[in-house]
């Protein structure tokens, strides 16, 4: 029992730190792999708190901002993108009824607020002490700052010293860590080196596949392998000892991370803060941790197993050792939290100089006397504070003064006052002025901004589709025949917009928006892909797999086409494994290097060209074939069959590995045999299996050898079998799966009767050259993946006759010559390619024809329009030269924007197509097909707002946070950017993995152009259904309480416009006068 | 007695400067353009009477350069009245300067005493308790004041080794670079940037004379000095976070390069005054880009408060590069030019020393780039206004560099007498092994 005791008090405490990391860790967001970008809010697991608040939170732990600098917004107000009205409007709550008299105007509060924005007055400047920069002003503003003397009330040095000491206080273990703390206050680099440590260790671990040396001992973990490795290094950051420290550490990760807090002597209360403090210090890779821990049955995950914990439990021996070191060396205390805090109240004064000197706030011969107490044992602080606090002082108080008046003076040049006027105004109202500036500084200028930029877009869009839908009807409806010559359906993706806008200006064709991956939830593999891509919103789980095989009638083609693939794929292999070989790249370089000199000649130069060269090149040795999917689940017979034969083939390959047969002399009955020995195990042989044996020369002993390597090498075992038919059975869709499906995809999309001949499901994709971000352009529904997959699924399914024969009786009216087609528009070309076209029966071949022909017609004015947002392109493309000048970027390998993307996005519009058709929304905009009379049930739009909603709002996020704070929440420049263990991206060769965007993504030079402002959801349907829906789930009460998103609906019952407050009430708005009610 | 008249006449225009500067004291922008008029009246007036002077071994590179220094210094100053006293000093100092390059007689040496007298006088008037090393440098300046009466009152060999003393207090060579330290760093306004030109230009003079009479032994003693103080320098440059500090750290060690080069040569050519004339206007430069900085952040900025300047002041970011690629001795810059010059005109005493020398010479890239970079690029402070270069401050470091660039491309048959020659035959002499 006293043995058992312990033990349970040991797992109570780990079970305990575990909770307390996970959640430490709602502060970071996950980090999904690179090759499935997956847009996402970095500060997604704060939606639970109000927008502001979390913002406020991104910048305690991450150093974000999360609003646009101010001197952006007022570029804005010039432009005429913010208007006065707006910020008026914005201001209202913040400004109170006051005035004061300068000469003989009268200055109201919310003038001085006003211009506090729009003039940038509140920024935090420093006076410097002794500037002598000649100023035109500076007689007015020395007699402006006399006059502030008697009023311009100063901090006594001493209050100055408490606050600080007071302020850190309350930051130690909340905000700030001891590390940071040390840096602080000590000019170590703590955080840096713990940083360089981390990446160079996650870097090496978390690799897959990237590295051609890889970390050893990864199976045991992060915590182990590094525990192993890194004993053996010498003395890393200077931290004596390491090796022995290092391997003195406990086993498990979670005792390791309980003793460095112990050691640290972080109290209970603060530590859940302070671990998210440590995650937030590098949140790409504890990002991605926190991801892959949570992906359980990642293929990686399971091989080299990685958690926060472990993660934390190397950071905080690092920091507890590093913050030790300093601390006695600099201080003579323990680097603990107890003696830090003893450290700041019983040595204020030093500690304050300390600060200052740090932070490049004392004069050079103070910081220098600093540095030399700070390396004497005897110290004699207070003699330097007195000297500071009688020569620097003053000169700060003076400094002050001037910059008050600087102020004054440029609010009396934004409000159109004398400036003279202001020296001879009565101290106290302009010390009022100072004290209403001093009330509003930059930091809460944010909130104002946004507000007052998004009710201008809102004030335009809402006013834009209110005059759309108070068209007569008749107006449409006479133009419009009874069947349309299509009906396509695209993703809501924000650059369908601009597309479909075009196809429906060329024709009588209809659009439809619906999630890229069209209700298909599917795991699919491509022909000749060795992996698996999930096809379905990342919030989702997929139950069916689909592969891409080659149609039927080419079997004879298959073999040859698969020998060439083979040929190919071996030379590619041989020139890896010859690059990075140690010795032969030196060979390498000399002999084949040259020949590396074309293709960066050809995509540098004519990359255009080179790219169709290169294509033919790969038709020419592997002619593409064609290809169908396993739609349909497969019967049982054909299940067995099918595992039959690929289990033979392992058998055959063993044969020919093991033994050395050649494939002339291995028999069925051998083959057979030996499959049904290795799956069923003991028993006596069949005699014809011995004889079929004995006839090549194998031997009772080496036929027991070889199942057994068959069974472990080869894994050709029964548990490995039924596991295989297990997966095999996944893949396709039962009849009822299919119905089910295509009923559902039809009735959300609102395409339940008058189907056009033609339907084309039209996903989409994107092509460009040397660009690690590229599946943050394929599409996000379908988890960063293209969406052509799943418009074919949806298309085979609904041409199935067994399918639609039993939607039909579900009450979906499909004609018999109702064709389904699938496509994929290339969103950096606008080219539209159909799939399976050989499946198109010969009486639709002229309606074929005449969709081919807009399609193309319709992607010609795409990238007309596409063009013109382009920065480098001055003028108007003509229509051949814009389709010549996106196929040019796509294929550019030095391009930094081949695309926009989704940049620029701003609102979900669920409702019919009638709210929105002939808008011309800039791309902005994602358009879901909804009719509210045809979900009585309120059952789609439900899942509307909890799916595609949710996307569209993460989307949205991502790019909001990367284009407000690029650096924090984005990833910077792509010049800098390079990829690491093909997961991410780092800058440079030595970062965190950065989160986000890339600057050229979101910004266009110095300007936004995604116009950072939260998701603008409009829904038609009754406000009574959408409340109900609120009610029910919690992600909604988050978005539209918190104001994470703004709902606006247009309620059918009266055709009013409403708009949902945070309190859950309904206000109306005034679309009319062009008026939003908004934020008052 | 020739020389001595012209050099008296020299050295009158920039004294008359300082008088005429005092008449419009109240003006402190008249007082700026004075002085600066008065030292390019000074350059005309050297380069038309410097026929009538007798050419100096080190020729009259660094006469020319003195007012020209003089000038670019209170240039990059700005129009403030706290200034005025230093620009009428530096006109005082270029007539001291002027007084002891032109001349070899009497009028030079008294020259040089008022030089040591009034940097005494200046470092005692700006003493801080909080810079205890002010005493070693006045002390240093005593002492070289003391060695230059010696050396006028005594004969050879006490009379060479005091000029040596007052030499290695003026051209700093370790130990005694604690005066060069102090007036680097505590001497107001202009006046560094200006003493960084003139104390060394002085200093060189002296040493040319001396080379070639030092004895073996004394030569071999300022070869150790040299070597250990162009290491010392480089390290401690390295470790300085304070501008004026590390480029007097920085100078130390190039000048302690020409020290060991004139010691094992026993000669000086006129690459010394290349190389001193471009090392001293460099460094003049980053003083005054400094001074840029302080004119906008005070006087006594920390410069860790300082970063991210490349974007907010482009054109002070393009000028300060460019002179610190001078000072970092890359071509066609006259840091470079001057080196080589050294180094092949120069015998390899001992190949430990020239690496020695070489690894301080490299070292130079490694400081003077970290704190350009840590100025230029970094962390950008939202709380700082940012204002690019005035015109005058454009024109002093445009001047700097242009001043750089020309002693870079300079034929070396413009430089003196003697270059030339000793160029060849220390090339042939590398090559005598073959004969």
């Amino acid at each position: 029992m006293e043995q058992v005791t312990p033990s349970i008090n040991i797992e109570t405490r780990r079970m305990e730190l575990r909770g307390i990391v996970q959640l430490a860790g709602e502060v970071i967001a996950q980090y999904w792999p690179m090759r499935t970008f997956v847009h996402h809010n970095p500060l997604h697991s704060l939606e639970y708190l109000p927008f502001e608040e979390t913002v406020r939170r991104g910048k305690q732990f991450m150093g974000g901002n999360g609003y646009l600098p101010g001197d952006i917004y007022r570029g804005y107000v010039r432009a005429g993108r913010i208007t006065v009205d707006h910020l008026d409007a914005a201001l209202k709550q913040l400004a109170a009824d006051a005035h004061v008299n300068i000469g003989l105007r009268r200055v109201a509060h919310d003038d001085v607020l006003r211009a506090c924005l729009t003039d940038g007055l509140c920024a935090p400047i420093v006076e410097p002490l002794d500037a002598e920069l000649f100023d035109p002003m500076d007689e007015l503003i020395e007699q402006v700052a006399a006059r502030l003397g008697s009023v311009l009330l100063f901090q006594d040095l001493g209050d100055r010293i408490r606050t600080i000491v007071e302020g850190d206080e309350a930051a130690l273990g909340h905000w700030l860590t001891l590390s940071h703390w040390c840096d602080d206050t000590l000019g170590t680099q703590i955080v840096r080196q713990i940083n360089e440590q981390m990446i160079k260790w996650c870097e090496a671990f978390l690799d897959e596949g990237h590295a051609t040396w890889t970390m050893p001992g990864r199976e045991k973990g992060l915590y182990l392998a590094w525990k192993a490795l890194a004993a053996h290094e010498w003395s890393p950051c200077g931290i004596e000892d390491s090796g022995t420290k290092i391997s003195r550490l406990p086993d498990h990760p979670e005792d390791a991370l309980l003793e460095s807090l112990d050691a640290l002597g972080i109290p209970a209360e603060l530590r859940q803060d302070y671990l998210s403090l440590q995650l937030t210090a590098l949140p790409g890779w504890a990002g991605f941790i926190k991801w892959r821990a949570e992906e359980r049955d990642y293929v990686w995950q399971k091989a080299y197993p990685v958690g926060l914990v472990k993660f934390l439990a190397i950071r905080l021996w690092y920091a507890r050792e590093l913050v030790q070191k300093a601390c006695r060396e600099e201080l003579g205390i323990d680097g603990r939290y107890d003696a830090v805090i003893a450290y700041m109240r019983n040595n204020s004064e030093e500690h304050y100089l300390r600060r200052q000197r740090v932070a490049g706030r004392l004069p050079a011969l103070y910081a220098e006397e600093v540095d030399r107490l700070g390396h004497q044992k005897d110290k004699t602080w207070g003699n330097l504070i007195e000297r500071y606090r009688t020569e620097v002082v003053p000169r700060q108080e003076v400094a002050a003064r001037r910059g008050a008046a600087k102020r004054l003076l440029g609010l009396a040049r934004a409000l159109g006052i004398d400036p003279t006027a202001l020296a001879e105004s009565a101290p106290a109202d302009l010390n009022t002025i100072l004290a209403w500036m001093d009330a509003f500084p930059e930091s809460k200028h944010g909130p104002v901004w946004l507000h007052a930029f998004e009710a201008g877009y809102h004030t335009r869009l809402l006013g834009q589709m209110n005059r759309a839908v108070s068209q007569p009807v008749s107006e449409h409806s006479v133009l419009e025949p009874a069947r349309p010559y299509s009906q396509s359906v695209y993703c809501i993706d924000v650059r369908s917009e601009p597309f479909r806008r075009h196809l429906e200006s060329v024709g009588a064709h209809e659009t439809y928006g619906f999630a890229g991956f069209f209700a298909a939830f599917i795991r699919y593999r491509a022909w000749g892909k060795e992996h698996d891509t999930e096809q379905f919103p990342v919030i989702m789980r997929a139950k069916n797999e689909v592969r891409e095989i080659p149609r039927s009638y080419l079997d004879h083609v298959v073999s040859r086409h698969e020998i060439r693939a083979r040929w190919i794929h071996a030379g590619h292999t041989l020139l890896h494994d010859l690059k990075e070989n140690v010795v032969t790249p030196y060979v390498m370089v000399e002999s084949l290097g040259w020949f590396y000199g074309l293709p960066i000649f050809g995509k540098t130069f004519i990359p255009a060209l080179y790219c169709r060269w290169t294509a033919w090149l790969q038709r020419l040795m592997i002619p593409a074939i064609a290809t169908t999917l396993t739609v349909a689940k497969l019967p049982p017979a054909e299940t067995a069959e099918m595992l039959a034969a690929e289990q033979q083939a392992i058998v055959r390959k063993a044969l020919q590995e093991l033994i050395g047969l050649r494939s002339s002399r291995i028999t069925p009955a051998l083959v057979e045999g030996l499959r049904q020995r290795a799956l069923n195990g003991d028993g006596d042989p069949e005699p014809f299996f011995l004889d079929a044996a004995t006839q090549v020369g194998i031997s009772t002993e080496d036929l027991d050898r070889l199942i057994n390597s068959l069974q472990r090498q080869y894994d050709l075992n029964a548990r490995s079998a039924s596991r295989h038919k297990e997966r095999i059975t996944r893949t396709g869709f039962t009849l009822e799966e299919q119905v089910l499906t295509v009923d559902t995809a039809l009735r959300m999309m609102g395409l339940t009767k008058r189907l056009a001949r033609l339907v084309l499901f039209c996903g989409h994709g994107s092509t460009s050259e040397n660009n690690p971000y590229e599946s943050a352009l394929d599409c996000g529904a379908c988890g960063g993946n293209e969406g052509k997959p799943n418009a074919r699924v949806l298309a085979i399914m609904a041409n199935n006759p067994s399918v639609r024969e039993r939607v039909v009786k579900n009450g979906i009216e499909i004609p018999s010559d109702t064709h389904f087609l699938a496509g994929q528009m290339d969103t950096t070309t606008d080219e539209v390619r159909l799939f399976d076209l050989e499946d198109v029966p010969s009486t639709h071949r002229a309606d074929l024809a005449r969709l081919q022909e807009d399609l193309k017609e319709a992607s010609e004015l795409t990238s007309q329009e596409r063009c013109g947002r382009f920065p480098e392109i001055r003028g108007p493309l003509e229509g051949p030269q814009a389709e010549s000048h996106v196929r040019r970027r796509s294929s550019d390998w030095s391009q930094i924007r081949p695309e926009w993307g989704l940049s620029g996005n701003t609102a979900f519009v669920v409702g019919r197509r009638e709210l929105t058709k002939g808008l011309d929304l800039g791309g902005r905009v994602f358009l879901h097909s909804y009719d509210y009379r045809e979900d009585p049930s309120n059952r789609l739009l439900e899942v509307l707002l909890t799916a595609p909603q949710v996307v569209a709002q993460w989307i949205n996020m991502e790019h909001y946070f990367s284009a407000v704070d690029n650096e924090v929440y984005g990833s910077g420049s792509k010049i800098y950017h390079n990829v690491v263990g093909r997961i991410g991206i780092m800058s440079g060769p030595w970062s965190d993995l950065r989160l986000g965007l890339a600057r050229q993504t979101v910004m266009n030079g110095e300007m936004p152009y995604h116009e950072p402002m939260r998701l603008l959801t409009v829904v038609e349907a009754p406000r009574s259904r959408i409340d109900k829906l609120i009610a029910r789930h919690d992600v909604l009460q988050h978005y539209y309480h918190n104001e994470w998103v703004h709902l606006v609906a247009l309620d059918p019952v009266d055709g009013v416009w409403y708009r949902y407050r945070p309190s859950g009430e309904w206000i109306p708005v005034n679309v009319d006068s062009a008026q939003v009610e908004h934020h008052t | 007695m020739m020389n001595e008249i012209v050099t008296a006449l020299l050295a009158s225009v920039p004294f008359i400067g300082a008088l005429l500067c005092l008449t419009v004291w109240s003006r402190p922008a008249h007082v700026k353009q004075t002085a600066i008029v008065m030292t390019m009246i000074s350059l005309g007036a050297t380069i038309a009477l410097s026929p009538f002077l007798t050419v100096p071994p080190e020729g009259f590179l660094l006469l020319y350069l003195l007012p020209l220094a003089a000038c670019v210094s209170i240039l990059g100053q700005p129009t403030h009245e706290t200034h005025r006293s230093a620009w009428v000093l530096t006109l005082v100092f270029l007539g001291l300067g002027v007084s002891i390059l032109g001349s070899h007689g009497v009028l030079g040496k008294l020259a040089l005493l008022v030089l040591f007298g009034l940097v005494i006088g200046l470092l005692f008037r700006h003493h801080s308790s909080l810079w205890p090393m002010s005493w070693w440098g006045i002390g240093v300046y005593g002492l070289g004041a003391a060695a230059a009466v010696t050396s006028a009152m005594t004969e050879p060999p006490i009379s060479t080794i005091a000029s040596l003393l007052a030499c290695a207090v003026l051209l700093p060579l370790v130990p005694l670079h604690s005066g060069y330290f102090t007036a680097l760093t505590r001497l107001p306004g202009n006046l560094p940037s200006f003493i960084v030109v003139l104390f060394p230009a002085v200093g060189l003079h002296g040493l040319v004379m001396l080379t070639p009479v030092l004895p073996n032994n004394v030569a071999v003693t300022i070869m150790g000095l040299a070597v250990i103080g162009a290491l010392y320098g480089a390290v401690r440059a390295l470790a300085q976070s304070r501008m004026r500090l590390l480029l007097a750290y920085s100078s130390l060690s190039l000048f302690s390069m020409l020290w060991w080069f004139a010691a094992a040569a026993g000669i000086t050519t006129a690459w010394a005054s290349v190389f001193v004339g471009a090392v001293s206007f460099g460094t003049s430069g980053l003083l005054l880009a400094w001074q840029a900085i302080r004119t906008r952040y005070g006087d006594d900025v920390d410069p860790q408060a300082v970063s991210g300047l490349a974007s907010t002041m482009p054109r002070f970011a393009v000028l300060l590069s460019l002179t610190a690629l001078a000072v970092m001795g890359l071509p066609p810059f006259g840091v470079f030019s001057g080196f080589m010059g050294l180094l092949l005109t120069s015998p390899v005493a001992s190949p430990a020393a020239l690496f020695a020398i070489l690894l301080a010479w490299l070292a130079t890239s490694w400081y003077i780039l970290d704190a350009v970079q840590r100025l230029l690029f970094g962390q950008q402070r939202p709380d700082l206004p940012f204002t690019d270069l005035q015109q005058s401050e454009f024109a002093a470091l445009l001047m700097v560099v242009l001043v750089v660039i020309a002693l870079g491309v300079i034929p070396a048959g413009l430089l003196g007498p003697d270059s030339a020659p000793a160029l060849t035959s220390a090339v042939t002499g590398l090559f005598a092994w073959n004969k």
